[in-house]
């Protein structure tokens, strides 16, 4: 039935193969319903006298709005009701909000100015579809156009048009900083050392995720002054608490129903056809549904947004990239919603699953006059990829290296220190690529085909945090009064090998039964593993919203190792920190891929990314990879 | 505003209201989604019963189809299988059972591979008022008077002078990127007369004239088509649109039409 291939010799002593469904082939438990055409989703809802809700929505990037006249609207046949902005109770919200993350900055229908194409201003009940396009049409918006700005570099500059009035930077706050830090050792030091500099720009369109079923909702009041809401969503309580926000209503009115997605992918999460249907049903007292069309789904529809990536790359002759450096623009369109996480997501990953001692990134979440982008599958950490695996094969070629093996050579093993300060575990990349070259026929050297995640990891200076190199370049405004470069500065102050931030103490449980026993993580734990015995050690994470900014040396106190949740206990051997048994070091992979290639990589043609020719994007890639 | 739909016996009725805020429908595939959208330029559908529109007829070797005839009905008919490839070439089943060959020659860019293939064929236009126009003359002027295109007559292409190439970028049918359309006829195996026209490469399907004079009288290989492929884009506008840009459109035309040229000798 799958043609997925389970490489379960590869991990075999990894884990038990006992469990019931995962790394089994299954079927989807909605898909019958889909291919008989029996299941109903938030539209097959039939109700009675079902009116219909409709937006006015700007034809300009950037606008102020001078004056609406909804008079020739109001007296069309079939019109119930025009909602303004001044309908919405509580008309300023942001997605994240709801976990505490950034500050209010989008109004659900905007009153004073527009910062995209399509964004809504007020909106239209009637009891047909056509009436209320009808109606649409003849709302007469006196738009004041204003410059706009759909650049992420030109919108940082200082005389850039504010896009968003909360962050009137066009920056997202992120601590101290207008973007995310990160620093991992002393990356300028380290590209002097490096044989080689190799550095590329990296850019990717926004992708709309294009469900089949467009964003919808369907509300109808109930008895007890509930309101019942048949919703597409993906996330049906954040689209209950963010109704309930914006309309100002206790959660315990709003009867969410929903679990019926037509395709998501990350673009049903935003939670704006609920709150809009609710606002009708609560206005006339009767059903409404408010409902995109393809063009507003494609229009305003929040996709994955547009990145761009520069790296550069310090390398030695033998392939090792000693120093890493990124500059990123996340184009978060003009309000908020996801963005702002996914780059902390992103900055998570950074370098990539490679071994780097050197790390420097600044990354920036812009607002520029476009639809809000928001989640799509692999979160954050998509546009990133696709960057740093383009350039591996670009500082392949600049050292004349096989990709496969540069990666191999690079790869990080288990027991690792990433560069965000976590322990790597359970890495495999090696092994991916083995199979990979194995699958398509592309030859190793020996030393490559027998590699493990598994050994050469976690070494003295491979676990260790190095020294780092910090700079307080970036502070929040600073960059609206005078240019400042982008990309990561050069550091000012150093913090001491071995130590994290001062940010990284985990935060205390808030239940005792909220700790995570090994025994139920799906590993299998020896029953005398050191692990068990860590239980009172601190949990995991809780560290994600904080800013990974090294502050200068004097304010760090503890060393890390007694504070980071990710070091291993001390009376922890320092082999055993990961949840499986590591195989002796003489023990050989698993599967190596056979055939030794005996003669070096050459490449045919010189590599050649990206072209400069007229009439072409910059960054299209002029022929196939192979 | 609602809707109205007026019907009519014959043609030349419905042509007589047409203009203002009524709309003549045939198929439908392109109209009803501007119904559906709300769109505020018209509130009436004219459409006729006319059977001349389901018509297709022979005299001698010209072929008359009436506007109304579909892309299925065109796939099934014999002697219209020069034009099957075509038509099978139009969206997928549910579009092809709908739409027709009249609506195809108003159809906007990336649309209008039908047309593209007619243009190549040096079609005529018969319009329900009785006039008479070539296809060429018709797309060439945009303020054409809106009458309604009562049937379409075409000649037979000798066996194998007829070539018809569309490039999409969603297989098996997504819209067009760029068509290619040739009818090439051979005297003594040099080139004799040549139509060659492009769909996607302009605002209206559009002939490559330059392309066609370079091609007369030469030899059909690698060397012998160099000016003509060189010629082939002379007084294109491709658009930079969601699918290509105007630049790769212009790259790649002469690689299509090379590939179409070099497969048939
Ligand atoms: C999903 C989809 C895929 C498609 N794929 C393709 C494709 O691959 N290739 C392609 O070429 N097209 C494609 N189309 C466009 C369209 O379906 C065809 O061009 C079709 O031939 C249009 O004919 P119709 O009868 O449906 O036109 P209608 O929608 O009925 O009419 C379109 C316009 O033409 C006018 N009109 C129609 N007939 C006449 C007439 N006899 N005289 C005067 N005016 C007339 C109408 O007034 C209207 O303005 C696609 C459309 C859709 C929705």
């Amino acid at each position: 039935m799958s043609r997925v291939e389970f490489r379960k010799d590869l991990f075999a002593d990894e884990r038990s193969d006992d469990l019931n469904e995962v790394g089994k082939p299954t079927i989807r438990q909605d898909i019958i319903g889909h291919v008989r055409g029996t299941t109903r989703f938030y539209d097959d809802h039939l109700f009675d006298g079902l009116l219909h809700m409709r937006c006015v929505r700007s034809p300009h990037h950037h606008a102020r709005i001078r004056n609406i006249n909804v008079s020739g609207a109001e007296s069309m046949p079939g019109v119930r009701r025009i909602v303004m902005p001044s309908d919405v109770p509580n008309n300023l919200n942001t997605l994240l909000s709801l976990i505490g993350f950034g500050r209010d900055d989008e109004p659900l229908l905007s009153s004073a100015k527009v910062a995209y194409k399509g964004e809504p201003v007020c909106a239209v009940i009637a009891d047909t579809e056509r009436q209320a396009r009808d109606a649409v049409a003849a709302i007469k918006v006196d738009w004041e156009v204003l410059p706009h700005v759909l650049d992420v570099e030109q919108a940082i500059q200082p005389d850039a048009p504010v896009v968003n009035e909360t962050y009137p930077n066009n920056l997202f706050d992120y601590g101290r900083f207008d973007h995310q830090k990160l620093r991992f050792g002393d990356v300028h030091s380290a590209m002097q050392r490096a044989d080689k500099i190799v550095e590329g720009q990296y850019q990717m369109s926004p992708i709309e995720q294009a469900p089949m079923e467009t964003c919808g909702a369907i509300a109808a009041p109930e008895t007890n002054e509930r309101i019942v809401c048949h919703t597409a969503t993906q996330a049906l309580f954040f689209s209950l608490g963010t109704t309930a926000k914006l309309l100002d209503v206790p959660s315990s009115r709003l009867h969410f129903i929903g679990g019926t997605v037509g395709g998501g992918f990350g673009g049903k999460v935003d939670s704006i056809t609920e709150p809009m249907a609710v606002l009708g049903a609560l206005l006339t007292g009767k059903p409404v549904k408010f409902h995109w069309d393809r063009e507003e789904e494609m229009q305003v529809g929040a996709p994955r947004g547009a990145e761009r990536w520069v790296i550069r790359d310090g390398v030695m002759n033998d392939g090792s990239i000693i120093a890493r450096e990124f500059t990123g623009y996340f184009d978060c369109g003009a309000y908020t919603r996801l963005s702002s996480y996914a780059i902390q997501k992103g900055v998570g990953h950074l370098p990539g699953p490679y071994t780097i001692p050197n790390v420097a990134a600044n990354v920036y979440c812009v607002y520029t006059n476009r639809t809000p982008a928001t989640a799509m599958r692999g979160f954050g950490i998509t546009g990133v990829d696709f960057a740093i695996e383009s350039h591996m094969d670009k500082v392949a070629e600049a050292v004349g290296m096989n990709p496969i093996e540069l990666r191999i050579h690079n790869a990080y093993r288990d027991g690792d220190m990433k560069a965000h300060r976590r322990v790597a575990k359970n890495t495999a990349l090696i092994e991916c690529c083995q199979v990979a070259a194995q699958k398509s026929n592309w030859q190793l050297g020996p030393q490559y085909a027998s590699a493990s995640s598994l050994r050469d990891g976690g070494s003295t200076e491979r676990a260790a945090i190095p020294e780092t190199a910090v700079d307080m370049v970036g502070k929040i405004g600073e960059r609206r009064s005078s240019s400042i470069a982008a990309s990561p500065a050069q550091g000012t102050e150093r913090v001491p090998a071995g130590q994290a931030s001062e940010l990284l103490s985990p935060l205390p449980l808030q239940h005792a039964d909220m700790q995570i026993e090994p025994s139920r993580v799906g590993h299998t734990v020896k029953a005398t593993a050191p692990l068990a015995n860590a239980a009172g050690a601190p949990p995991p994470a809780a560290t994600a919203h904080r800013e990974t900014t090294q502050p200068p040396a004097t304010q760090v106190s503890t060393p890390v190792s007694q504070q980071s949740p990710v070091s291993p206990p001390e009376s922890l051997p320092a082999s055993s920190t990961g949840s499986y048994q590591q195989p002796p070091r003489d023990q050989p992979a698993a599967s190596p891929p056979e055939a030794p290639a005996v003669k070096p990589y050459e490449p045919q043609e010189r590599f050649n990314k990206g072209m400069n020719r007229p009439g072409a994007a910059r960054h299209l890639i002029n022929r196939r990879r192979r | 505003m609602s809707i109205e739909v007026k019907s009519f016996d014959t043609l030349r009725q419905a042509s007589e209201v047409l203009g203002g805020s009524a709309q003549y429908i045939a198929g439908g595939t392109l109209l009803m989604r501007k119904v559906n959208y709300g769109d505020q330029s018209f509130n009436q559908l004219v459409q006729s019963t006319d059977p001349a529109l389901k018509q297709i007829q022979s005299q001698g070797d010209e072929i008359l189809i009436g506007a109304g005839v579909t892309m299925s009905e065109i796939m099934q008919h014999p002697q219209l299988q020069f034009l099957g490839e075509v038509a099978r070439s139009v969206g997928g089943p549910a579009i092809r059972n709908m739409a027709t060959i009249g609506g195809n020659l108003f159809a906007p860019r990336p649309y209008g591979d039908m047309a593209t293939a007619l243009l190549a064929l040096d079609a005529n236009l018969h319009w329900a008022s009785g006039q008479q126009q070539s296809l060429e003359q018709f797309l060439e002027r945009s303020d054409a008077a809106r009458d309604i295109v009562h049937s379409i007559s075409v000649r037979q292409p000798p066996t194998g002078a007829f070539q018809y190439l569309k490039v999409s970028r969603v297989k098996p049918k997504g819209v067009s990127l760029l068509t290619v359309a040739v009818l090439l006829n051979r005297e003594n195996g040099r080139t004799g007369n040549v139509r060659i026209a492009f769909g996607g490469m302009a605002p209206e399907p559009r002939r490559a004239m330059a392309a066609e004079q370079a091609l007369q009288g030469a030899s059909l290989d690698e060397s012998g088509i160099q000016r003509c492929l060189a010629a082939c884009t002379e007084g294109m506008a491709p658009a930079d649109d969601s699918l290509a840009s105007s630049w790769y459109r212009n790259e790649v035309a002469p690689v299509y039409l090379k590939r179409l040229l070099l497969q048939r000798s």
